[in-house]
């Protein structure tokens, strides 16, 4: 009875979480401003109690199987942390800082290869990054007597000159059109070289800010970020529009068969760090991205033409019979058939109505049919249940409208305060990440082979689906001042039960993954 | 433009180049050049008529070479435009490259083409297939071409 077994150890797990839910209660009680104390990236006030920061810490070392580890950046964050690794680098070999950022660029930051590399060979390693190292020579602006301009032909007196450490002199209007022209048509690299023919010398960060205005040095800046993070394979930006945190998350990329990587951002955003996709726990994302590829496939298009057409023999068009006999004439390539058997009409006569030529091959064919019919069919099953979540949860935006209204009619029928009555928008930020928990479920479940683990993981979902509609209806009753106590204790009660069952669920699945334990239907190593 | 006053101090033999004429006087973005061809080549004893456009952000980004009419050469598109990595402002474009060089480079192109970039399938395929014929089609051009 491997079943009960494994519904025994979840059960025992719901247990634990039960102690969470006194837990919650006592702190709640106490008038404070209920505050998540899971959420680690609650930093604590430096003038909080001793107890508090301990709090934080059992968080950490009790950290779930479906949490990982993040850290979000701010933009100047990022920039300090590229500062930092050029100072370093540039310690450690002994050149100007901004070479060091040029050669650092040029390995893709990747400061051990660069190192190494170095070490190894310094002439080739500078000569392939296009740096010149002159100590004597910085790029600076100045003026020399009799110059002309190869590019302009201006010899004016007073025209500033720039010459990078190759000496290939030009002035600085060629320069900053130059630059700015190829700043404002990136095309990614930021390989900007000096404008000499066959002159491969990298013109560095220095130097541009030295020649063009604020607004492209900023535009410069942007992209040498942007560059950075793209290169660095445990930064990853947040996918919002114009949101310009970066996330720094450790999990490598072989590890994505094993693990789902949910990090969020400050501004709330919560997505997959192994695939940018918003959060799809507990769907590894392997089968996320072949689900979704399944989903572009069957379009609803697709699913007609299966269910109501076949295919000729002969030319494979697809053909719809809207009635009469089963001699079919195929209006294309004129090849002349039976609907029944799909086999060549010549062998009919004149059996309009009746076909009885089974023979082998046809009754393999029919068989085959059947048989992608019925994994159609499943397929539609898990599609329709993924949807109707994907569907609701949209949905469930407009009840944080009704909610919000809700709380303050509660609070004028009732001597509840503000505070007192925030459990509801609590209510909804959980029915709404299980909502998102609950479609990756079915995709989940669609790729894992039919054995008792599956039939234990679908019991859990089928819980944790009725309880978030039980608590949805609770959240939708109409509010009357007599059962007003009543019903908030309701939906405390339900919020946490679903709370739990949600991260049980989670929890489960991620212990499953990291042990193997999950036998899917589908090669989820490539 | 002072690039024009250099030409006219410096440009090697049998090669013009001058801004076009038009309503307004002389429109300094676009030039018709003339480049021979070399001499002991096939290509020898003709001048290939060209059209270069300057961009607004020249020198930052390539002048347009264009022979008019299209040229039989593998590395020349069938509208004319001439495939060369310094025109390219992706590959080896610098400001830095005068008008000179790019009409030396171009008229070296001609007796060298380069088979990793084909431009046109004609005159790739003959001189792939057979360089003799392809020679002999090179001699009518530049009789068509007379100086």
């Amino acid at each position: 009875m491997r079943r009960s077994f494994a519904r025994r150890r979840f059960q025992s797990m719901y247990d634990i979480s039960d102690e969470d839910l006194t837990f919650e209660d006592s702190y709640r009680d106490s008038d404070e401003d209920v505050e998540d104390v899971e959420d680690e990236d609650d930093y604590v006030d430096d003038d909080d109690t001793d107890l508090d920061f301990t709090d934080v810490v059992a968080g950490k070392d009790h950290k779930k199987n479906y949490e990982v580890d993040f850290v979000v950046h701010s933009i100047e964050g990022i920039v300090k942390n590229q500062d930092d690794e050029v100072t370093h680098v540039s310690n450690i070999l002994g050149i100007q800082k901004q070479h060091t950022a040029t050669l650092l660029r040029h390995f893709h930051w990747n400061k051990e290869r660069l190192i190494d590399r170095y070490v190894e060979d310094s002439t080739e390693v500078l000569n392939k990054a296009g740096v010149i190292i002159d100590n004597t020579k910085t790029s600076k602006l100045i003026k020399v007597p009799g110059f002309i301009c190869d590019i302009c032909c201006n010899n004016d007196e007073d025209l500033d000159t720039l010459a990078l450490s190759c000496e290939h002199r030009f002035c600085k209007n060629c320069y900053e059109h130059y630059l700015t022209q190829k700043i404002k048509d990136d095309d990614g690299n930021l390989r900007i070289l000096c404008m000499a023919n066959d002159c491969n010398v990298i013109v560095d960060e220095e130097t541009i800010e030295l020649i063009v205005n604020k607004d492209i040095h900023d535009r410069y800046r942007t992209l040498l970020n942007r560059t950075y993070v793209n290169d660095k394979e445990y930064l990853r930006w947040c996918p919002v529009p114009n949101c310009e945190y970066v996330i720094e998350c450790h999990i490598p990329h072989i590890s994505l068969t094993s693990i789902v990587p949910t990090v969020e951002c400050v501004c709330t955003h919560r997505f997959c760090f192994g695939c940018g996709l918003p959060d799809h726990q507990p769907s590894i994302c392997v089968l996320v991205k072949k689900w979704i590829k399944k989903c572009d496939d069957y379009s609803e298009t697709e699913d007609w033409i299966s269910t109501h057409t076949k295919e000729c023999g002969k030319c494979h068009s697809n053909i719809e019979k809207i009635g009469g006999s089963n001699y079919m004439t195929c209006c294309k390539c004129k090849y002349e058939f039976c609907w029944v058997c799909m086999g060549p009409w010549s062998k009919h006569g004149t059996s309009w109505y009746n076909c009885d030529r089974y023979d082998e091959k046809t009754i393999d064919a029919k068989y085959k049919q059947a048989e992608s019919r019925a994994s159609l069919e499943r397929y539609l099953l898990y599609y329709n249940r993924f949807a109707n979540h994907e569907q609701s949860a949209k949905l469930d935006r407009e009840l944080y409208n009704k909610t919000e209204k809700k709380m303050v009619e509660m609070q004028q029928i009732s001597d509840l305060s503000w505070i007192e009555v925030q459990f509801l928008k609590k209510a909804v930020d959980i029915l709404v990440q299980c909502r998102i928990t609950l479609k990756w479920t079915y995709v989940f479940a669609f790729y894992l082979a039919r054995n008792d683990q599956t039939n234990v993981f679908e019991d859990n979902q089928r819980d944790l689906e009725m309880a978030v509609e039980q608590l949805l209806e609770l959240l939708e009753k109409p509010i009357e001042a007599e059962i007003i106590a009543e019903l908030k204790q309701q939906i405390l009660d339900k919020t946490v039960y679903v709370g739990s069952h949600r991260e049980g669920l989670l929890e489960d699945t991620a212990k499953g993954l990291l042990e193997s334990r999950w036998e899917f239907q589908v090669d989820i190593k490539n | 433009m002072e690039e024009r006053r250099q030409w006219r101090k410096d440009h090697p033999y049998g090669f013009y180049a001058r801004p076009v004429k038009n309503e307004n006087g002389l429109d300094l973005l676009t030039w018709q050049v003339g480049i021979p061809g070399k001499k002991g080549t096939p290509w020898e004893n003709g001048v290939y008529k060209m059209v270069m456009t300057f961009p607004e952000d020249y020198p930052s980004k390539p002048p347009k070479c264009k022979f008019v009419p299209a040229l039989f050469h593998p590395n020349v598109y069938p509208s004319g435009t001439v495939c060369l990595s310094i025109l390219n402002e992706e590959e080896g474009w610098k400001p830095a490259i005068t008008i000179k060089q790019i009409l030396l480079g171009i008229q070296n192109l001609l007796d060298e083409p380069n088979p990793d970039s084909p431009a046109q399938s004609d005159a790739y395929m003959l001189y792939k297939k057979d360089r003799s014929a392809y020679e002999k089609r090179i001699r009518q051009q530049a009789k068509e071409n007379p100086a």
